[in-house]
């Protein structure tokens, strides 16, 4: 195709929004609202996520580990469990440390420790932090391989529960999200057929003029191009500025997420880049795609 | 060239609107299809273009079988084939010279050869101060010139008419055939379908007349 013929689709495909501006601003505005359920549905599972892998976070392992374990072999242990790709921190607890917090802890049983010396009676033991719990039993696998551990205090219930809750979240999240996108889909094709139909006669003379039906989908497809990227452009701006302002009213009172162990919402700025391009392409695909499905009918001429 | 050999056209809905018609039209003549309402002329048109298939029967136009020709490729016959239609269908949101070069704009035709030949067929329509006036702002009859140029434009083989006057006065439409005349006179095949005999009388020439689907006249009057 001629340069010269790419730039009139192009001027052509602009003209388009202008000439059919009511039904160009009703696609924009669907559009817009659609990005919006769907970037919004977004930003809340991926929160809903940060909550769920603050909480994971939280989870501690403890080793302890054999009475005659030499330090030798404390240290090699040490730098096993160092070495696992799934252990996030390794903290050595002495048998030494632990009597001290021990006793710190029941102040009123001095007759006890009187009784027990000075010796401590708790073994040495490892505390760790794992790093994805979903692989937690595999991991326990690896661990009670090494040499020098009496027993394993795992969060296993803990784990089982979370491991629960990710999966409902991420089975919720995709059916939500697919729901949504087809349903903005099946509007916004309903939206610009209604578009596309206003013009078939313009579209039929095409026809019988010998225009093949890539000619006449492509001021079509720019047209859905234009009207997605701006409607990727609002989205975001509405996004930007309705996300910090819920985020503000929800962090007024931080005694619930406190006490719920959510120390924060995800900021939007960390998530801006990935939401501007994620709403310009998103915007680009739909209106340009579901513009050119609409037209499909009406090139059988 | 237009050649229908044996052909019938059977709707869906088990109307034959053609029935074993065979018919010949050779280069550069100018003839004209007359018949009633319903007779089967519409059909004959939407055969010609592809718009339709023949039932059973072959169909040549222009060099293209139209039995082979595959749809992807319709657009090249559709190249070759200029039309002029009853309600003129112009795009009333493109003047005179947009509603034109929208022709060869859409075959992809060089930006050059665009800017000289748009405004030689409007001249030749005798509509060059009005390059700019927008449809809505034209008389019928001027409105068909514009059609006839846009027909015109691609230097087509062939040019189908289809009651090209249906909506003019009886002068404008003299002019309007006048025209045609002109054009096929230049080497142009013109096939105009009208159901105004008194018309076909005054200017004479091939007439073929379809009735209930099938050809009972086709000779020069």
């Amino acid at each position: 195709m001629r340069f010269s013929s790419v730039t009139y689709l192009a001027k052509q495909g602009l003209k388009n929004i202008w000439t059919n501006r009511i039904m160009s601003f009703a696609s924009l505005c669907i559009l817009t609202v659609s990005l919006l359920l769907v970037g919004f549905a977004v930003l809340f599972v991926e929160n809903i996520n940060l909550f769920v892998g603050n909480i994971e976070d939280k989870n501690e392992v403890i080793l302890f580990l054999e009475d005659d374990i030499s330090d030798e072999q404390i240290d090699e242990m040490g730098n096993r469990l160092k070495a696992m790709s799934n252990i996030g921190s390794v903290t050595f607890y002495s048998k030494e440390e632990a009597f001290q917090d021990m006793k710190a802890g029941m102040e009123n049983a001095e007759e006890l420790f009187e009784y027990i010396g000075d010796d401590s009676p708790l073994p040495d033991s490892y505390r760790l932090r794992v790093n994805d719990i979903s692989k937690m039993s595999t991991t326990l696998m690896q661990i009670n391989e090494l040499d020098g551990i009496y027993s394993v205090k795992a969060p296993t219930d803990f784990v089982s529960v979370l491991t629960g809750v990710r999966s409902l979240i991420y089975i919720l999240s995709l059916v939500l999200i697919t729901a949504l996108i087809v349903v903005c889909l099946i509007i916004i094709s309903n939206t610009t057929r209604a578009s596309v139909d206003f013009r078939k006669r313009e579209i039929a003379i095409m026809k019988y003029v010998g225009a093949t039906n890539t000619f006449i989908k492509i001021p079509f497809f720019i047209e859905g191009l234009l009207m997605g990227v701006f409607a990727g452009i609002i989205a975001t701006i509405i996004t930007w500025l309705g996300y910090d302002a819920l985020v503000d009213v929800l962090m007024s009172d931080t005694t619930l997420w406190g006490a719920l162990g959510i120390s924060g919402f995800i900021p939007f700025s960390s998530v801006a880049v990935r939401t501007v391009l994620s709403y310009i392409f998103a915007g680009a695909f739909i209106g340009s795609i579901g513009t050119v499905i609409s037209t499909r009918k009406y090139v059988k001429v | 060239m237009v050649e229908l050999k044996n052909v019938s056209v059977t709707y869906q809905n088990g109307v034959e609107a053609l029935h074993n018609v065979n018919l010949t039209i050779h280069d550069e003549e100018f003839a004209f299809v007359v018949g009633e309402s319903g007779a089967g002329k519409s059909t004959l048109i939407k055969l010609l273009i592809k718009e339709i298939d023949a039932s059973s029967g072959s169909v040549k136009v222009n060099g293209f079988d139209l039995g082979k020709l595959k749809q992807k490729d319709v657009p090249k016959l559709r190249r070759t084939i200029g039309f002029v239609f009853q309600d003129f269908k112009l795009i009333n949101t493109m003047n005179v010279y947009d509603n034109v070069a929208f022709v060869l704009r859409s075959i992809d035709a060089p930006l050059k050869y665009i800017r000289k030949r748009v405004p030689y067929v409007i001249g030749l329509v005798g509509l060059k101060d009005k390059m700019k006036a927008y449809p809505s702002e034209m008389s019928g009859g001027e409105q068909q010139r514009v059609a006839l140029a846009r027909a015109l434009v691609n230097d087509p083989k062939l040019i189908i008419a289809d009651e090209p006057t249906g909506n003019l006065d009886p002068k404008t439409s003299i002019e309007i055939i006048q025209l045609l005349q002109g054009i096929n006179q230049c080497g142009t095949t013109v096939l105009m379908v009208t159901h105004e005999h008194e018309l076909v009388k005054r200017f004479g020439g091939r007439t073929i007349s379809i009735l209930d689907g099938q050809i009972k006249f086709d000779d020069i009057i």
